[in-house]
């Protein structure tokens, strides 16, 4: 599988990343075969969150069995440099590891969170100091929320070395600020800042709880996905030639078999062919910013 | 105001700051948006379609636009830079060498022969000495395409009720010696679309056509074209299939 520089990371990442948000869904022994399945094509980019269920939980034992093919992604929606330092603690003990390869400031939403993360008392003084004591090696930064408040992060966190965000036709074929994460990926690029996708394969939202209640949804994700393999392939292909360093599988694990074969075989996207997925989309609702999920 | 990605790449290379312009045929006014935003000076929208011109006008309208795209200088309120014309591409109420620079956005495939060239023959009139033509459109559709299939039903009833086809797909090879014909020098051609995303929209949009047109031809004939129409329709649903061009052109100076 294609691998990318991650930034100034020195880390070169497959062009996708494993969501170990999928092994939420499973039972330990599939979670097992799944993260077998995903080395098996070659990804070497996990990410992984407390908040997704006992995922860390479930990926810990294949994860120290393979921690060198493994560059492991972690993140703490703590804002706090005590709450920060406590998650990663527990993040560390879950997941049984010694280091986190890239710690991240998860789910950026609000002007007051950026303040307070960057203050005395805030997230990144106990992210430098993890930094100081091996325990991470990189500073990221992920958000689904106003592009604009990426930018003010990319702007301010000088050592921020990876930014994870929303990228799909249906944000790029619009003209608004409020989408404009195209002005995300351009800024981080010309920070040398790796650039992680998420949201690549949303169809849509899901219509309200009280219509399709969340058990009902045939799929785990935030957001309605697409789920044919030909638009799996194409919304992988236009993701990845938009210039992200990797690309993130939609969290339902009955997707990603098909995300791994788009990657696997990824050789580009002519911007013709970019053009016309956007102008597809160019009228559907995006459900990013609005729907603000981790 | 959204502008498709197809516009913006057909103007990314145009002069257009500064300019009038000139969409003939505006459907919803995708190419009035484009040329707004790059900061044109004045744009008419020329559309011999009551609909469209509604829609153009009250687009840019609800856009708010400021008028400070394209340069950042500000060239006042966007409605105030546009001006909607409701006539016939054949009869541009504009004087002669009056605009620098025009787009035929998708406009082409619905002239037959005859009409492209009374329509060539105006805008030539009516562009100033340098002025820019930008042709977008499509390519005929390949074999086996299905939808190709809707369009022939299309033409049909068009050539029956209207003695005319609907839809003409003129190759990019033909309109540039075309428009070459017409005094116009040949700058460059760019893919904006392969493969065309023909939404279900759109098939829906044709089928609706056919169907009114059939619904003007005497007899059986109309009956049968009109559910042939209906039933392509479903059947097809959505496909992406063909390419789109744009041809750019140059006026001697």
């Amino acid at each position: 599988m294609e691998t990318r520089p991650l930034g100034d990371t020195g880390h070169d990442s497959t062009v996708m990343t494993f969501g170990a948000i999928a092994l939420n869904w499973l039972e330990q022994e599939g979670a097992n075969q799944l993260v077998e399945h995903v080395l098996d094509y070659g990804v070497n980019h996990f990410d992984v969150a407390p908040t997704y269920g006992d995922a860390e939980l479930k990926l810990g034992p294949k994860l120290r069995q393979h921690r060198e093919e493994i560059f492991l992604g972690c993140k703490t929606q703590e804002r706090t440099y005590e709450g920060a330092w406590r998650k990663l603690d527990r993040s560390l003990n879950r997941l049984g590891v010694e280091k986190i390869d890239l710690y991240q400031v998860h789910g950026l939403e609000y002007d007051e969170e950026l303040n307070e993360i960057t203050g005395d008392d805030g997230a990144l003084t106990a992210f430098r100091e993890a930094k100081e004591q091996g325990l991470i090696d990189h500073i990221g930064l992920t958000s689904h929320g106003d592009p604009g408040l990426i930018l003010d992060a990319l702007d301010r966190i000088d050592d921020l070395e990876s930014v994870m965000f929303p990228l799909n036709p249906v944000v790029v074929g619009k003209d608004d600020d409020e989408y404009d994460y195209e002005a995300v990926l351009a800024r981080a690029d010309e920070k040398n800042v790796g650039t992680l996708g998420i949201k690549a394969f949303a169809g849509g939202s899901w219509p309200p709880t009280d219509e399709l209640p969340e058990a009902d949804r045939p799929f785990a994700n935030w957001y309605r996905p697409v789920t044919a393999p030909d638009e799996i392939r194409e919304r992988f292909d236009f993701a990845a030639a938009q210039g992200l360093t990797s690309v993130i599988n939609a969290g339902d694990p009955k997707l990603v078999t098909m995300i791994l074969e788009a990657a696997a075989d990824y050789d580009g996207m002519d911007e013709a062919a970019q053009r016309s997925v956007i102008e597809r989309a160019r009228h559907d609702d995006s459900p990013v910013p609005e729907q603000l999920h981790h | 105001m959204d502008v498709p990605d197809t516009v913006a790449t057909a103007l990314d290379d145009r002069p257009v700051t500064g300019r009038r312009c000139l969409e003939a045929g505006a459907g919803v006014g995708n190419a009035t948006a484009g040329l707004l935003a790059n900061g044109a000076d004045r744009v008419y929208a020329v559309t011999n379609d009551r609909d469209h011109a509604r829609t153009t006008r009250r687009r840019v309208a609800d856009s708010g636009g400021d008028g400070s795209g394209g340069d950042g200088t500000d060239r006042g309120n966007d409605a105030d830079r546009l001006a909607v014309l409701e006539a016939d591409l054949r009869s541009i109420p504009l004087p002669d060498g009056s605009v620098d620079l025009i787009t035929a956005h998708g406009v082409c495939n619905v002239l037959d022969p005859a009409a492209l060239t009374a329509v060539a023959e105006e805008l030539s009139r009516v562009a100033a000495p340098g002025a820019h033509l930008v042709v977008d459109d499509y390519d005929p559709l390949p074999d086996g395409a299905a939808i190709g299939e809707l369009f022939a039903v299309e033409n049909a009833a068009s050539e029956l009720a209207r003695c005319r086809p609907a839809l003409t797909f003129y190759p990019a090879a033909f309109l540039r010696r075309f428009f070459a014909g017409h005094n116009w020098e040949f700058d460059r051609e760019r893919t904006l679309l392969e493969p065309v995303p023909w939404t279900e929209s759109h098939v829906s949009a044709h089928a609706d056509e056919a169907a009114s047109m059939a619904a003007e031809c005497p007899g059986e004939a109309g009956d049968a074209l009109s559910a042939t129409a209906r039933g392509l329709a479903t059947e097809i649903g959505s496909e992406s299939v063909g390419r789109m061009y744009s041809l750019a052109f140059r006026r001697p100076g």
